[in-house]
Parts: structure tokens; C-alpha cells; sequence
């Protein structure tokens, strides 16, 4: 429910994004690779901009406030990309790599966040991809176990 | 007990009652405190952050000694940038504050952007900045360490406190429910004390009552005995007196008047001395029935030959028995049945004019036999038949005339003893109809 509000909400936001940095759409923002179509597929901007955005806030651990996050969801991208398998290696910008389960994706609304309050995400920050889970909706993820998924900077995805 | 002593009972029962409770739920109170303050905080991962922070510093200077391109420079300049940015942010700004380096790192930041390599900035100058980040960053890692290490100390140092005070709790909870118990079995014992005390005192005074009532009718039949004694034995005083008196020769005809006049009053006192010992020999339950097949018929009709032997004053002529052909089988004790009927019959002579006839009739039901004896006489209200079959009552109006008021009791007692009943119900037409049960005999 309140999810499909999010999106109605946030169904402007691709097309306005796709005129005002029509340059960060050539980049590749992410990489998958393992079992994924053909091996390996790559998303630019413009394959963000082509999927249902969503958008909430959350408390985080390394926050003090709750910031609006804004960004497609984990399970779509798998979807996007084809992905069958049980987790995903997540990598990070800093080599920071670490293992999730991609059940999280299905029973928590995961966002790969690329708006933190409106600004974009770069690399200078948590960007160009933050992992964010719904923290504040579901008590179990308020736990460390969680807060190590919640990647940034995340550049690559290995699903296995 | 007074009731000031129960007041402090009930007040020291409810200060343990809440004492037990609160205890508890403080205990619950500091259990759901130790549960909150077990959860790891990802900001309590400072060591790491910190670390971070420190490799990509190094990475970054080894990028700009090997002269890397410039695309990987900027990308561990990026990622340098994020780390002291995220070193700024809430939790690890704090973190730092408390550790004391704060203000130390302050300016790193700014003075990196100052010399970012995309806006053509000398790299020169951007390893020297790095180099002396290097430095001041390993100097302060075991400030971090060590602040962390302190941090996690004094939480564990806080989760054993609440852990003893919740201890604590439990054990004062688990003291004061032991006195609780202990009260209220104490409190239990002395209700069952109470109660087989009463119980006691009960039984007590039922007997008093039963011993008394005993007594009582002792002496109600000690006076009736003697009284019911002394009009036969004037009788025959009387007759012997006008026998022996001086003065005219006595005629047979009067000598053979008084002796009938003697015989009777002598019947009437073996009479009633066989009541009473059949009383008392019943009290002692001294009587079994000797139970037999015999015919209520047969029965009645010796009864009415007895008493035209016994009671030629009140005319046992008047019985009608009308000549039955059927037999009515009873199962019960002939001498015991006797005794009934005679009582029965007896009755309705000596309640009834003398110029009425008395009908004895037997028919039988589906389980009993049935032998009813019909008087014309007086009759009794519903409330006479009611208490009539109580022991020494006398019907109303007949104080005077000769019985014990036992005859009744004695029959009914004798009918349930066979199994059967006696009961009285008024004639229709006037009289009393007094009606034996015995059970009939089925074998037969």
C-alpha cells in the first residue's frame, strides 16, 4: 500500500532526472555478473531510469537523522539482470565485499539508493549506489547482521 | 484473635503480595534493558572506520607515488573523500569528539577538496597533504582502539549490573512468595483447625440432643406405664373390694361379673407390658422378621379370633371380614403381622361407636398386598393422621381412654421392618381407614 503511493510519487522523477544529467547516463553504475543473462550485464543511468523508482526514509547506523532514500528496488534489478541464485556478492568502491542472501530482497522492499534527500550519491559520498533496507519498518533489521549489508559505494553484483 | 492482630496480618500479607510483585517486575523491567543493550551497533564498529579511513589514505599515496592514471587516483581520492566525510557524520563525530581527536582531524577534509585532481590542483602538493594525513591518522588509530575498547568495557560493565540487579530481584521475590506461602499455610492449618473443631462441636451437641430426647421419652413412658397401670389395677381393686365387703352374701351372678371385669383389666396390663417390651426390645433392635409366604386372609382372621376373646367390651362382633376365595400371598412375619393388625383393629374398636360395624378387607396390587381396616367412628383430620404415628401421641379428645401411644408407631415400625408401610386416610363417608402393606409373595 504505502509502497504504490511511493511510486506514484516518484513516477515524475526518471524523466526529469533524464534531461537535467543527460552525462551520467553513459556511465556504467553497476555491474552483475555470475548467474545473470549472458554472464554479465551492465546498468547505465539510463536503465535505472527505465525501472519503477521508490522512495522512503530511515534511520541508518552511521546517521543521525532519517534521510529520504530514492532509488530502484534490489529485486527488480535481479529481475532486470535475469539473476537465479540464492545470494548475491556484493563489492564495493573500497573493495569492501560481503555476502546477502537474495531472500532479503524479496521479504524486505531493499533499495538500491542512488538520492540521499534529494542529492545524488557519488562516489565522494556513499555513492553511486547505496544498499538501504527498510530499517525503521521492520524491527528484526535494526541488528548488525543487517547493517553489514547496507553497502555503499557498491559498484558490482555476483550472483551465486 | 483481635481483630488489630488481623488488620497487621492482612497489611503484612498485602506488603508481601506487593513486595513479590514488584520485585518481579523490576527483575522483568531489568531483563528487557539487558535485551536492548545487547544489540551491536554498526557505529560501535569504530575500529574498522577508523581503519578505513587510514588504508585509504595509504592507498591513495601509493597511487600518487607510482603515478598511477589519473582515472584510478581519482577514484581512491573519491573514496578517501567519503571516508573523512563519513568520519564528520553523527554517530562517528561524536565518537571522536568523546575519544578527544576530533579536533584534530578537523580540516583534513576541506584541505583535501582544496586539492582535488579534477580541478587541476598540483599533485605535488596533494601527496605532501596526504602523507602528513597518513601521519596524523596512525597516530591517533590506538586513540580509537583504546576509546572503543573502553566503550564496549563499560557497556559489558553496565549488562553485569543489570544482570545482578535482576538477580538480586528474583531472589527478593522468590524470599518474600516463600513467605507468603508460609503465611498462607499457616493461615490454611488454622482454617482446618477451626473447622474440625466445629465439626466436632456439632457431633457434640447432636448427641446431647438425641441423649436428651431419649431421656425424655423415657420419662414420658415411665408416666404412661404407671398411669396406663395404675386404671386396670383400680379395676380390679375395685371388684376384689366389692367381693370381700362386709355385709350381704355375694351371688355367683356378681362374683362371675367381677371376675370378667378383673380378666379384662388383666388382659389390658399384659397387654400393654407386651408393648413395651416390644418397644424396648425394638429399641435395642432386638426384633429380626422371620419372613415367610403367608396369607393375609388367614392372618386377620385368627387377629379377629383373638380378639373375640380379648376385647368382648368394645363388641369384636361388629368386624365384617367378607369370605374372599383368591389368596393374597404376603411375604412376611406372622407374629409381627398379627401384632399390626391386632393394633389396627384394636384401634378401630375403640374409636369407633359400639353399634358401627368394622370392615377388614385384603386385596393386593401390582407389589403389595393390601389389608384395610374401616372404622365409622369419629375419623381424623388431615392434621391428626399427620402427627398420629408419632411416638406417645394420643388422639385428640381420647386421653382418657385406655392405650399407650405407641401402638401406631410400634405398627408402622413393624410394617418397614417387613418391607411394607401403615398409613391412614380418611373414609369417605366418615371413619378412618387404616391400610397395612406388606410385599407380595411372587415366587408363589
Amino acid at each position: 500500500m504505502n509502497l504504490r503511493h511511493r511510486i506514484a510519487r516518484t513516477a515524475l522523477i526518471p524523466a526529469l532526472l533524464l534531461s537535467s544529467v543527460p552525462a551520467a547516463a553513459e556511465n556504467v553504475l553497476l555491474t552483475l555478473t555470475g548467474a545473470v543473462t549472458d554472464g554479465r550485464v551492465e546498468l547505465t543511468r539510463a536503465d535505472f531510469d527505465a525501472m519503477d523508482w521508490h522512495e522512503f526514509a530511515t534511520s541508518t547506523s552511521v546517521t543521525d537523522h532519517q534521510p529520504e532514500f530514492r532509488g530502484v528496488l534490489m529485486r527488480d534489478i535481479l529481475a532486470h539482470a535475469g539473476a537465479e541464485g540464492s545470494q548475491v556478492r556484493a563489492a564495493a568502491l573500497n573493495d569492501y565485499v560481503v555476502d546477502i542472501p537474495i531472500e532479503d530482497f524479496y521479504q524486505f522492499d531493499v533499495l538500491a539508493a542512488l538520492y540521499m534527500d534529494g542529492v545524488p550519491l557519488t562516489p565522494r559520498d556513499k555513492g553511486p549506489v547505496w544498499i538501504v533496507y527498510p530499517r525503521d519498518d521492520h524491527g528484526v533489521l535494526a541488528d548488525i547482521r543487517y547493517d553489514m549489508r547496507w553497502v555503499w559505494q557498491l559498484v558490482a553484483l555476483h550472483v551465486q | 484473635m483481635t481483630t488489630r492482630q488481623e488488620w497487621i496480618r492482612y497489611l503484612g500479607l498485602g506488603g508481601l503480595v506487593l513486595v513479590c510483585l514488584g520485585l518481579l517486575g523490576l527483575a522483568a523491567w531489568q531483563l528487557v534493558q539487558l535485551e536492548r543493550q545487547m544489540r551491536i551497533g554498526a557505529s560501535e564498529n569504530m575500529i574498522w572506520v577508523f581503519g578505513q579511513a587510514q588504508i585509504e589514505a595509504l592507498n591513495l599515496a601509493l597511487a600518487l607515488s607510482d603515478e598511477a592514471p589519473p582515472q584510478k587516483i581519482q577514484t581512491r581520492f573519491d573514496v578517501l573523500l567519503s571516508r573523512l566525510t563519513l568520519l564528520e557524520e553523527g554517530p562517528q563525530r561524536r565518537f571522536l569528539e568523546d575519544a578527544g581527536i576530533s579536533e584534530t582531524l578537523a580540516g583534513w577534509r576541506s584541505g583535501l577538496l582544496a586539492l582535488d585532481p579534477v580541478q587541476g590542483a598540483d599533485p605535488a602538493a596533494l601527496r605532501s597533504h596526504v602523507t602528513a594525513l597518513v601521519a596524523a591518522l596512525r597516530g591517533k588509530a590506538s586513540l580509537v582502539m583504546s576509546h572503543e575498547w573502553q566503550i564496549q568495557a563499560e557497556r559489558l560493565d553496565r549488562l553485569g549490573h543489570l544482570h545482578r540487579l535482576a538477580l538480586v530481584s528474583v531472589l527478593g521475590a522468590a524470599l518474600a512468595g516463600l513467605g507468603l506461602a508460609a503465611i498462607l499455610i499457616d493461615r490454611e492449618r488454622r482454617l482446618m483447625r477451626g473447622r474440625l473443631d466445629r465439626l466436632r462441636a456439632e457431633k457434640l451437641a447432636g448427641d446431647l440432643e438425641r441423649e436428651r430426647e431419649t431421656s425424655e421419652n423415657h420419662r414420658r413412658f415411665a408416666d404412661l406405664i404407671a398411669h396406663q397401670l395404675r386404671t386396670p389395677l383400680a379395676v380390679i381393686d375395685s371388684a376384689m373390694h366389692r367381693l370381700t365387703r362386709r355385709g350381704g352374701p355375694v351371688s355367683p351372678e356378681l362374683v362371675s361379673e367381677k371376675a370378667a371385669v378383673s380378666r379384662e383389666a388383666v388382659a389390658r396390663l399384659v397387654k400393654l407390658t407386651d408393648t413395651a417390651l416390644m418397644m424396648s426390645r425394638l429399641e435395642r433392635d432386638g426384633v429380626l422378621p422371620h419372613l415367610g409366604a403367608h396369607d393375609l386372609r388367614d392372618l386377620a382372621a385368627s387377629v379377629i379370633d383373638d380378639l373375640m376373646m380379648s376385647a368382648q367390651g368394645r363388641d369384636p362382633a361388629r368386624i365384617r371380614q367378607p369370605a374372599q376365595i383368591a389368596p393374597m400371598v404376603a411375604l412376611c412375619d406372622p407374629a409381627l403381622t398379627s401384632e399390626i393388625l391386632s393394633n389396627l383393629l384394636h384401634n378401630a374398636l375403640l374409636y369407633s361407636p359400639l353399634n358401627c360395624r368394622v370392615d377388614v378387607e385384603v386385596s393386593q396390587s401390582q407389589t403389595h398386598i393390601v389389608c384395610r381396616v374401616e372404622d365409622r367412628g369419629r375419623g381424623m383430620s388431615p392434621e391428626e393422621i399427620a402427627c398420629a404415628f408419632d411416638r406417645f401421641h394420643r388422639g385428640s379428645g381420647h386421653e382418657t381412654l385406655p392405650g399407650s401411644g405407641l401402638g401406631l408407631t410400634l405398627a408402622r415400625h413393624l410394617a418397614r421392618m417387613q418391607g411394607g408401610d401403615v398409613n391412614l386416610t380418611q373414609r369417605v363417608g366418615g371413619g378412618l381407614t387404616a391400610a397395612l402393606y406388606l410385599p407380595r409373595e411372587t415366587s408363589a
